[in-house]
């Protein structure tokens, strides 16, 4: 089982966020997470596939292997970045590196690939392992990758921010904020010049629709009605600057009402929602009427990047300047793993044996490819000539004579 | 076989690709891909292949070109943004880390089947500051993973856009309108100019004059002159910037022991400057020079921008001084 949550209950005082400038913000942001998060604690009680209002769906409408599917990817990106995290923390593999974890917003990656097919695209971002382990990345090769051995997906050469796998669809993390917008935008409008069924996912957080190619790549798949879906993730946070200080929208997603496209907000922390949502995007992609923003309402419950405040065996930064504990606990008391083996539970698709067996199992795999990494050799020096153009070496430079 | 503009024999080459490939596509905003010959043939890009691949007169919006190229690209579908003359640089970020990186950054995993074609301006009186400029190839050629080719004649044109379109790699292609100062009979059939190959134009014992795109144009300008001034110039133009194919330099430097670099870009941090620090390396005692725009943006007056240009006068002038 994941820690349990520390507090069930959130109340007003306890939410104590100061926005100099609009104090609508972050508050709307956690009632709105507030309300859907009571709402599917009822729904995971009782299967209401006829609640008809659209923002999620009964468990009875998925299919149990889906389900089951869902379960496992969370715990399989949560756990693979833990344990990475705690790898990290222990020191004695000398990692290196950025690292940026996106624990607490798995709901958002498995919900959305959950509704993709193999075939489809996603471009991702710098907090990218749960978009990868959810389209169905190898964690062997994603711990060599963070390891920086020949054995990784991109043989040493890219690390932790740039794993890609074009094999699947994966057209890779991205250190540099904004691409993705492009590049799947690309990618969707090859889909229509090939006239597949294909889609593209592009996946950015509340900073990345700050920069003009959000706004390009968004403007023109509307343009040429492509299937293209963007998913905001919003965790409140631009680095460690929060939404109300870089963007006057309170409701990212309402940019979307400017390009004339789709859009919607969905509670990021409950996958059966995020699904829905998503599955109903791509539906409205393959069937040529064009992309559609989603803003899913997340939080990550650790820093932009690296540990601080991380400490072995505690789910969770604490003590960053830029945010209160309360506040952190609030968003770990709507994790969606536990809220999801609830519901699973409660729907007799697992006993909680079962799950457990699912979360052990995970916890070995895990486990497996840190020891597959820390076996791997590291890529040979001069490797790094190669790959700038396809098959040509560049010359050694650096050496005279 | 006749003498052709060069924009009519870029689209011919393109406009075969494209006919072998059911899928390449081309975004671009500014110059319609539209070319009369001069016996009145008509190539009409999208009329012949639709607004999908050829969607018309796009947004003006070179990032997204550039950028959704390069995302078609990566699924394996080759693609061509075509920039206008005044944005060069407007995607060089996307092209230095996304174009130029992905292949490297990813372990080989990502190939860009991409051309970025660059209209470029060139030195000219009227147009001023912000639509004049040359040299930009310079800045492109310094970022890992880019090839970067400037064509001379509209034969080269052709022949380079062919490379290009058949390169796995991305490729960028200034396209300078004087190089249709040159006139040059042009296949109608489809070949190819392989990219990292120098040109020879003239054999000569004197001195090596180096030159590509417009400052080419003015070398062979000069070939008169530089007769009558009874100097026998090895002229090259190498045609390709990354790769640079700097042995057929070199080679004709051992001979001659003297070279002029001569370049429409700026002095400072110039492809001139790259050139001459390798030839200077490989060749011991060779006497170099150059002759470059200065390091000012392009003024409008024709008496300035005149003076400032490296031209066919210029080049015998500084051959003469070589020389003596």
């Amino acid at each position: 089982m994941l820690e349990e949550p520390r507090e069930t209950v959130r109340t007003e005082e306890e939410v104590r966020v100061k926005p100099k400038r609009r104090a609508v913000s972050r508050r709307s942001f956690l009632k709105f997470v507030g309300a859907t998060g009571a709402a599917t604690a009822a729904i995971s009680q009782v299967n209401i596939a006829a609640a008809g209002n659209g923002w999620t769906l009964g468990l009875d409408q998925i299919p149990e292997d889906k389900l089951v599917n869902m379960y496992t990817l969370m715990l399989r990106s949560r756990w693979w970045e833990e344990t990475m995290k705690e790898t990290f923390l222990a020191g004695k593999d000398g990692l290196y590196g950025a690292f940026h974890i996106s624990i607490g917003e798995e709901a958002s990656s498995v919900g959305v690939m959950s509704a993709l097919n193999e075939d489809d695209y996603i471009a991702s971002n710098h907090r990218g392992h749960s978009h990868l382990i959810a389209k169905g990345g190898d964690i062997n090769k994603m711990s060599a990758e963070l390891f920086f051995r020949e054995t990784g997906y991109n043989k040493g050469f890219g690390g932790s921010m740039h794993i890609t796998d074009v094999t699947k669809g994966i057209l890779g993390m991205n250190g540099i904020i904004g691409p993705q917008y492009l590049l799947a935008a690309g990618a969707a409008y090859s889909a229509k010049v090939r006239g597949t069924k294909q889609v593209a996912v592009a996946f950015g957080g509340d900073g990345s629709v700050n920069n003009g190619w959000y706004y390009s790549g968004l403007r023109n798949a509307a343009l040429y009605k492509l299937p293209l879906i963007a998913v905001v993730e919003n965790n409140g946070y631009q680095m460690s600057m929060p939404q109300h200080r870089t963007n006057n929208l309170v409701n990212l997603h309402d940019f979307g009402a400017g390009l004339d496209i789709a859009h919607e907000a969905v509670n990021g922390m409950d996958v059966v929602a995020v699904y829905a949502v998503a599955r109903r995007a791509v539906e409205r992609a393959r069937a040529g009427e064009g992309p559609t923003l989603i803003e899913t309402k997340t939080y990550r419950y650790y820093d932009h990047s690296g540990l601080a405040g991380a400490k072995p065996g505690v789910l969770g930064s604490f003590g960053l300047p830029y945010r209160s504990d309360s506040e952190v606990r609030a968003w770990i008391a709507e994790d969606p793993i536990p809220r999801l083996r609830r519901q699973l539970v409660a729907n007799s698709v697992l006993t909680e044996e079962q799950a457990d067996e699912i979360e052990q199992k995970v916890k070995a795999e895990v486990n497996q490819s840190i020891e597959h990494a820390r076996g791997a050799p590291p890529p040979k020096e001069d490797a790094a000539l190669q790959n700038v153009f396809a098959g040509m070496a560049v010359p050694a430079s650096q050496f005279i004579g | 076989m006749a003498p052709k503009p060069s924009n009519y024999a870029v689209l011919e080459a393109v406009q075969h690709e494209m006919r072998n490939d059911p899928h390449m596509t081309m975004l671009y905003e500014y110059q319609r891909p539209v070319a009369v010959s001069p016996m009145g043939n008509v190539i009409d890009l999208y009329k012949e292949f639709g607004d999908l691949r050829i969607p018309d007169w796009g947004p003006i919006d070179e990032e997204w070109h550039v950028g959704g190229a390069a995302g078609i690209a990566m699924t394996g579908v080759r693609a061509i943004a075509r920039v206008p003359s005044m944005c060069t640089l407007r995607c060089f970020e996307l092209v230095f880390n996304q174009v130029g990186k992905l292949r490297h950054m990813t372990g080989g995993q990502v190939s860009m089947p991409l051309v970025i074609w660059q209209d470029a301006a060139g030195r000219k009186a009227g147009s001023a500051g912000q639509h004049a400029d040359a040299g930009q190839e310079a800045l492109y050629a310094s970022i890992p993973g880019i090839k970067v080719v400037v064509p001379s004649n509209p034969y080269d044109a052709k022949g380079l856009m062919t490379s290009a379109l058949r390169d796995e790699d991305p490729v960028i292609f200034f396209h300078y309108p004087s190089i249709d100062g040159i006139s040059i009979d042009v296949p109608d059939e489809a070949y190819t100019v392989p990219i990292g190959e120098a040109a020879i134009r003239q054999e000569g014992t004197d001195l090596t004059i180096v030159g590509f795109g417009p400052a080419a144009v003015e070398i062979q300008n000069a070939i008169p002159g530089l007769k009558e001034a009874g100097i026998s110039a090895e002229i090259i133009d190498p045609r390709s910037l990354k790769p640079l194919p700097i042995d057929a330099i070199t080679t004709s430097v051992r001979k001659t022991g003297k070279l002029l670099v001569v370049d429409h870009g700026h002095e400072t941090l110039g492809t001139a400057s790259e050139i001459i620090a390798r030839v200077a390396m490989a060749v011991p005692g060779a006497k170099l020079a150059r002759s470059t725009f200065p390091d000012a943006p392009p003024p409008g007056a024709r008496e300035m921008i005149s003076w400032m240009t490296p031209d066919a006068p210029k080049v015998v002038e500084a051959s003469r001084k070589l020389v003596a």
